[in-house]
């Protein structure tokens, strides 16, 4: 075989080759897990380009310590400045430890719908929008069983 | 023990048939939108899975797995993607880079000889689809490095420069390894040198 044919045959390798499985499963997964894991600097860049990303992990923070909270102190007596609260809010429970994580929640939720009218497809919008709404039904829910 | 890599039969699309349905996805992509890169997967994985299964000597799990990483490091870059070149050949040289790195990571012997007795046995010209095999079958057995310098080489269509600069070897030591590969392979193909 001469030169010409040689390079011509090892060209002829030079072939889309498809995967013996669907590759899309596994690398969406490590995109999910990449996306949750980000580094603190990585994080900070994300938190500031994308500000509703921070406002969606104060809430959860917030719910999760105005859940603790109402827990452990089922018993103590309602607070009354929820006027204030209420004008922030278009929900918010009585008990001051949880007007907190209402307030914030519904903030979070206004600015996910904001941004979702800029990307009213994007699908990490709509997952942390229908989290944001769940977090805000266990809100509820809680504030109903402390009555 | 080596899968080789189904090869489908059909010439490689050129980078740029693709490109003009790139755009608007690599910037919804690039934003956050994993659709868009879906798509952008379905439209590249062959292309991009048949360079690493060659460069992968035809070892099917391990080209899948490359494919894999080199998927997710593009997500990871395109926020940086500038544009200065079709996303498709971006996409391919991010690709290989995936590959060379892992190579220089396995320390693979820069100048390993192949035993020969497990190279296939001797055969005709290859053309027709077994012979092909054949020969896929003997890229697969050739030395690490020794293979990818052939594969970029010869099927890709590299430049000694670029091959030296990606895999860190001089523009010398690239020829000495294509010259050799080239070698190992006529041998089992059963070609005097």
């Amino acid at each position: 075989m001469n030169e010409f044919e040689w390079r011509q045959q090892m060209r002829s390798l030079r072939q889309p080759i498809e995967p013996g499985r669907d590759l899309w499963g596994a690398i969406d997964a490590a995109l999910e897990a990449h996306d949750g894991n980000l580094t603190a600097p990585q994080a900070a860049r994300h938190a500031t380009r994308q500000p509703w990303l921070l406002a969606a992990a104060l809430a959860s923070a917030f719910l999760l310590a105005g859940g603790i909270g109402l827990r452990l102190h089922r018993n103590a007596t309602t607070a009354t400045d929820g006027a204030t609260a209420l004008a922030k809010s278009a929900w918010n429970p009585s008990d001051p430890r949880l007007s907190g994580a209402a307030i914030e929640l519904d903030a979070a939720r206004l600015e996910l719908q904001q941004a979702m009218q800029q990307s009213p497809h994007s699908p990490a919008l709509q997952r942390l929008l229908a989290r944001t709404e769940q977090q805000q039904t266990q809100l509820r829910h809680l504030v109903h069983e402390a009555g | 023990m080596i899968a080789a890599c189904p090869a489908t039969d059909r010439s490689m699309p050129p980078a740029s048939a693709a490109a003009d349905h790139d755009t608007d996805d690599v910037h919804a992509a690039a934003a956050g939108d994993r659709l868009a890169f879906q798509r952008l997967y379905r439209r590249h994985v062959e292309r991009i899975h048949g360079a690493l299964c060659r460069l992968a000597g035809y070892d099917h799990a391990r080209a899948e797995d490359l494919t894999q990483e080199a998927f997710v490091r593009a997500w990871q870059k395109l926020p940086g993607f500038r544009h200065e070149s079709a996303f498709g050949t971006w996409l391919y040289r991010l690709a290989i880079n995936v590959a060379l790195m892992e190579l220089r990571a396995r320390r693979a012997d820069p100048v390993g000889y192949v035993d020969e007795d497990k190279l296939p046995e001797h055969g005709e010209t290859p053309f027709c689809a077994a012979e092909r095999e054949e020969l896929e079958r003997a890229i697969g057995k050739l030395p690490p490095r020794a293979r990818a310098v052939l594969v970029l080489h010869d099927i890709e269509g590299w430049r000694h420069e670029e091959i030296g600069s990606e895999l860190d070897m001089a523009v010398g030591t690239s020829k000495a390894q294509l010259h050799r590969a080239r070698q190992l392979l006529r041998r089992a193909l059963g070609e005097t040198p």
